[in-house]
Order: structure tokens, then C-alpha cells, then sequence
């Protein structure tokens, strides 16, 4: 009798230890999901902004960081572009949505985006010539395009951040882990706008009382284009709200757009409460191209 | 029967031990790795993001391609490959700390690299160093003040000493003070200024260098790009330049990387100071290390352009006043 129960104990011990074994396995992966705020799958939002923390957390749960760039032909913009590759290539769960000013998507991109190492999206709309005097607002038909495209291949379920970064401007890589967490629309200082070293929302007890700027401070929102993020789900349930042309004013379209989809109490300050710049409003010289020939002269054709 | 029973109970004692046995041999062997990863990975921002590599290619050709990347910063450093060894000169003005990150966020993709910033300044400042620590790149950090008697503006136009150069000539010093003549590991020196912009592909290429090697540079020389002009052997026999062609070495900063050794073994050489006219500052250095025929084309023959001398506008600051309009003590 002994030997019958200690041999069929000896057979269930292994099985035993499997099933513990996958138990274990199974928990393991669960604990790697994040822990603060698992109700529902929609906001997922890791704790904080501190570069720290998020290295604990499961890649595949932190909110995707939307960046539409608006981009179009000149000889600096493969330049441009390739600096803004390297700073979205150390950001994890980044997606790049680049549209083209042009009828059709160019070579040069297209080839550029294959390699640069980015999850990517590549969209092209044209504007007309006749919305391209000086003091006209710019790129807004490709910023539409793009949330236009968000609006139709996202949903509820996903989470992410969509901010505007434009392709001559200079991020730093906290600036990504700042935005990460935005709730609703979050604001922080630019460098080198409105005619000063930096503009500024001002922040009193966690909320945007006003603006610190050099131009027009009278906007509803005087921020730059790159000084904002929203959350994705924002984009989604204000399906009309876009960047105007028609009856809009200089240095108005962040204005314009932003009042469509927030107030200013329910803005979110990053960045310390807006006292650091992470983000700068560099601009690069048009190339010095004087002694370039009128006709080809070179034997081969090398892209710039 | 017996036989059947005992063959049965054989099979169930003995899968379960070798599923066990196979899945803790696979445990061991990921966690090796692991550890293995652990070790090189720093301490900042090891999140790691393993994601497969498919493309899709939709109808509407909306392409999302995902790529696999580890997002290590910066990438662990090999024992095999040479070190590229990147001057950077640098001096105070209002975008100089945008330009820093931008060439940061570049030099993070590389692997075996050491940034040396030399600043225009008579101490390092807090603003620079407090930068570098914060990348976490491989540095060192330098500083030597040009004299104002040296410096651009208000001179003639040969007394006076382009910009940098100095500071080149120190990081030139330091390397020759660090390193033994003839130091075992070996190396790249390349002068890489804070307003360029370079593709990664540029630093894997200027790796193999043997003695000076040279490419093709963009927006110089008020042209698309200036190159080397190569023969059929493969060799540089010119300059394709509108811009003074008949200079030794008529290429950029940007333009030539020269071996750490040769850098080493020629102690005499360095970028001369006064007297040299406009374009002529890297023939001075480069003609007391090499000559002609010895120069090395990369890029594909130098049929690509991979560096890209950008420049970035002053910004626009009228809002700020004579006083200053805005805290000083915000870092920009």
C-alpha cells in the first residue's frame, strides 16, 4: 500500500511543480503590468513624469506620443528631418506622422522614412500658392490632414498624446516624458518665441493663470505650436475641432484651435510648472547656394 | 496489463521531468542574458522596447514600419570597435544650449563615442556641465578663452583667428597628453561643430579610417554639397569646389576624420592660428598630417552626402529689451 501512494505521489510531483511553475509565469507577467490606475484599458497613464519610474513599467502599456510634423521641399529638409529622427529615436512608443506640403509623396521622404528607424506614418495634402504669402498661417492644411487621419484609424480604446513638432525646431528628450502624462491638454515654455528668450504660461496653485510673453499676450492661449500637447481622446470626441485659415489672424491658430477643445483652468503645467524650456523655436538659415550653376553641371545626381 | 501500466507510469514520470528540466533550462538561459544586458545597460532610462519587425504596406500607403530598437542611451560600448573621438567647440550665446541637445540627441545613437566640448570661455560654465552630466555621454570637458585681440570681429582679416580654433587646438593637446604615442586601442578624431547636422551612417563610415578620411559636405562653399573629386582608382585627385578648388585641402571641418594614431605620432600638427585666409584653416592642419594621394574617399566613392553644414538663425530677441525682459535665472 505504501509503495503505491509513494509512487503515485512521486508521479503527481512533477505535474504539480509545472502548474506552479506556470502559476508563477502567469503572475510575473501581470505584476509587469502597471500598477497605478488599472481601471480599464483606455487611460493607462504611468505615474509621474520622473524618467525613473517609467523604466519599472511594461513597454507596452505606456501612452503612445502622436508627433505630426508638417514638412515641405527645400534644400534643408532632409537635414531637418534627420535631426528629428535622432531625437524620436531614443523615445519609446513614438509615432511619427509626417506630412508632405506636395501632391504626391516625394522620393526624398519616402526613402528618409523607410530608414530612420521611427514608427511612422506618411501623408501628403498640398496647399495652394495662393495660401502662401507672408503672415498667412502655415502648414495648416497638413496638421488638419493629420489629425484627420488620427480621427480615423484611433478610438476609444487607445491611449495616447498627440503634440505638433515642427521640423526645425530642437527637443530635448525629457520634453517627451513631460507630455507623456497629459490628461487633457497640457502647456509648458518654449524657447525663442515671441520676440524673447522664452514665453511661459504662468502657473499659481497647479493651474494656468496666465501668460508670460513678448507678443500679444491678450491671445486666449499664447503658446507656440510646439508649448502644447493633447491627450488623444480629445482629439477623438471633438471630431470638428481643426486648425482654422478662413478669418484667422496672425498668430492666432494655436488660439483657434485650442479654445475649440479646453479652457484655460483645465490646462495641465509641465515642466516643473512651466519653469523649465525643453523645447526651443530654433530656426535654420536657407543655405548659402550662390554658386550652384544654372544648369546641372555634375555627372551624377546626389541628394542633399 | 502490468506491462502496459508500467510502460504508462514510466511515460508519466518521466514527461513531466523532461518538460521541467527543458523549460528551467530555458528560464537560466534567458535570465543569463539578461544579465548579461543588465550589466551594460545604464542606469538612466533602461526601458527596453522589443517590438518585431513587420512592414505594412496598406492600400492607402500608409506605411508603419516597426522596427526592432532598444532604447539604451547611450548604446553599450564594444570592446572591437575604434573610438570616435568628437571635438566639439562651443561658445555662450542664446541657442547654445538648444544646439548642444540637438547634437546630443544625434551623438546618443553612437556607440564608442567620446564627446569632447571645448568652451570659448575662461571657466567651464555651469550650463554646459550640468548639460553633459545629464546626457550621460562618454565626455570630456574642456575650456580655453579665445582673446578678445583674436576674436572676429573689429580685425583684419588675416590677423584675425576663425572661431574655434583654439579650441580645437586644445582638444588636439589633450589628446596628444592623454594617450601614449603609441597607444594600443584604436581611434577616430573628428571635428564635429554644434550647429551641423550628421547622419548616423557618417560616424560608422569615418570609423575605418587609416590615416584622413574625407566625404562629401552640404551647404558649403555656397553650393548643394562640395566634394572630393575621385579617379577611377578610387583615389581623391581634387576638389569639386567653386569656391577657391586649388586650396591643399579644400573641404570643411565637416568633411575629414583623421585617425587617432596619426593625430598621435605628428605632435607638431595643428590648426595654425594667424595668417590664414578664409578656407584655408583645414589645409593647415591637414597638410602637416597627410598628403593627396593618401586620403581615403568614403560615402560611397563620395557619391553621398551624409553632413550637412547647417546653420541656425538668430533669434529673434527685441521683445527682451536693454534690461532684459525675462528671469535670467531660467535656464534657456
Amino acid at each position: 500500500m505504501k509503495s503505491v501512494f509513494f509512487s503515485r505521489f512521486f508521479i503527481l510531483l512533477p505535474w504539480v511543480l509545472i502548474v506552479i511553475i506556470m502559476i508563477d509565469i502567469d503572475s510575473k507577467r501581470a505584476i509587469r503590468a502597471p500598477v497605478p490606475g488599472r481601471t480599464g484599458k483606455a487611460q493607462r497613464i504611468p505615474r509621474g513624469g520622473s524618467i525613473g519610474a517609467s523604466g519599472a513599467q511594461n513597454q507596452s502599456s505606456l501612452p503612445i506620443i502622436y508627433a505630426i510634423t508638417p514638412t515641405y521641399s527645400r534644400p534643408v529638409q532632409k537635414a531637418e528631418l534627420t535631426r528629428l529622427a535622432h531625437a524620436f529615436r531614443q523615445v519609446p512608443r513614438l509615432h511619427w506622422i509626417v506630412v508632405e506640403d506636395s501632391t504626391s509623396r516625394t522620393d526624398l521622404v519616402t526613402r528618409f522614412l523607410a530608414r530612420c528607424g521611427v514608427t511612422y506614418t506618411h501623408l501628403h495634402v498640398f496647399t495652394p500658392r495662393r495660401f502662401k504669402r507672408t503672415g498667412m498661417p502655415r502648414a495648416t492644411e497638413q496638421r488638419n490632414a493629420a489629425l484627420a487621419w488620427l480621427r480615423q484609424h484611433r478610438s476609444r480604446r487607445d491611449s495616447g498624446v498627440v503634440f505638433f513638432a515642427d521640423d526645425d525646431n530642437t527637443y530635448s528628450l525629457e520634453l517627451f516624458e513631460e507630455m507623456r502624462s497629459t490628461r487633457g491638454v497640457s502647456v509648458w515654455p518654449v524657447g525663442f518665441v515671441g520676440g524673447r528668450s522664452y514665453e511661459r504660461p504662468l502657473v499659481s496653485g497647479g493651474k494656468v493663470v496666465g501668460w508670460y510673453t513678448g507678443w500679444r499676450p491678450d491671445r486666449p492661449f499664447a503658446t507656440d505650436m510646439a508649448g502644447f500637447a493633447v491627450n488623444l481622446q480629445v482629439i477623438l470626441s471633438n471630431p470638428r475641432a481643426l486648425f482654422k485659415r478662413r478669418g484667422s489672424q496672425p498668430g492666432m491658430q494655436e488660439s483657434d484651435f485650442l479654445k475649440q477643445i479646453t479652457k484655460v483652468s483645465e490646462l495641465e503645467p509641465k515642466a516643473n510648472n512651466c519653469t523649465r524650456v525643453l523645447v526651443w523655436h530654433t530656426r535654420t538659415e536657407k543655405p548659402h547656394l550662390a554658386n550652384e550653376p544654372k544648369l546641372k553641371k555634375d555627372t551624377v545626381d546626389i541628394e542633399v | 496489463m502490468p506491462k502496459r501500466r508500467d510502460i504508462i507510469a514510466i511515460v508519466l514520470i518521466v514527461l513531466p521531468w523532461t518538460l521541467l528540466i527543458s523549460v528551467w533550462h530555458q528560464s537560466n538561459i534567458t535570465s543569463v542574458l539578461a544579465a548579461q544586458k543588465g550589466n551594460t545597460i545604464s542606469s538612466r532610462s533602461d526601458s527596453r522596447a522589443l517590438k518585431e519587425s513587420l512592414s505594412l504596406q496598406n492600400r492607402d500607403s500608409v506605411h508603419v514600419v516597426r522596427t526592432e530598437y532598444v532604447y539604451i542611451r547611450p548604446p553599450p560600448w564594444s570592446e572591437t570597435l575604434p573610438t570616435l573621438h568628437i571635438i566639439t567647440p562651443t561658445y555662450s550665446r542664446p541657442v547654445q544650449k538648444a544646439e548642444l541637445t540637438r547634437l546630443a540627441n544625434t551623438l546618443l545613437h553612437v556607440t564608442n563615442l567620446h564627446w569632447i566640448v571645448v568652451e570659448d570661455s575662461q571657466r567651464r560654465t555651469a550650463l554646459v556641465s550640468r548639460f553633459l552630466q545629464e546626457t550621460g555621454l562618454n565626455f570630456t570637458h574642456l575650456n580655453v578663452e579665445t582673446p578678445l585681440n583674436y576674436k572676429t570681429r573689429g580685425e583684419s582679416r588675416n590677423t584675425r583667428v576663425p572661431r574655434g580654433t583654439l579650441q580645437r587646438n586644445l582638444a588636439l593637446r589633450w589628446l596628444r597628453e592623454t594617450y601614449p604615442v603609441n597607444f594600443s586601442k584604436p581611434g577616430v578624431v573628428y571635428f564635429a561643430d554644434d550647429d551641423n547636422t550628421y547622419s548616423l551612417q557618417l560616424f560608422e563610415e569615418m570609423r575605418s579610417t587609416k590615416k584622413v578620411s574625407v566625404w562629401p559636405v552640404a551647404f558649403v562653399g555656397g553650393l548643394r554639397y562640395e566634394s572630393p573629386k575621385i579617379n577611377a582608382l578610387g583615389k581623391v585627385y581634387g576638389w569639386k569646389t567653386v569656391f577657391d578648388p586649388h586650396r591643399p585641402f579644400a573641404i570643411d571641418m565637416a568633411g575629414f576624420a583623421v585617425n587617432l594614431s596619426l593625430i598621435l605620432t605628428k605632435p607638431q600638427a595643428y590648426f595654425k592660428l594667424r595668417g590664414v585666409k578664409g578656407g584655408y584653416q583645414e589645409s593647415s592642419l591637414l597638410k602637416e598630417l597627410v598628403t593627396l594621394s593618401e586620403l581615403e574617399p568614403k560615402a560611397s566613392n563620395c557619391t553621398k552626402v551624409l553632413v550637412w553644414h547647417t546653420r541656425t538663425e538668430k533669434p529673434v530677441l527685441v521683445n527682451e529689451g536693454k534690461k532684459g525682459f525675462t528671469d535670467s535665472t531660467v535656464e534657456i
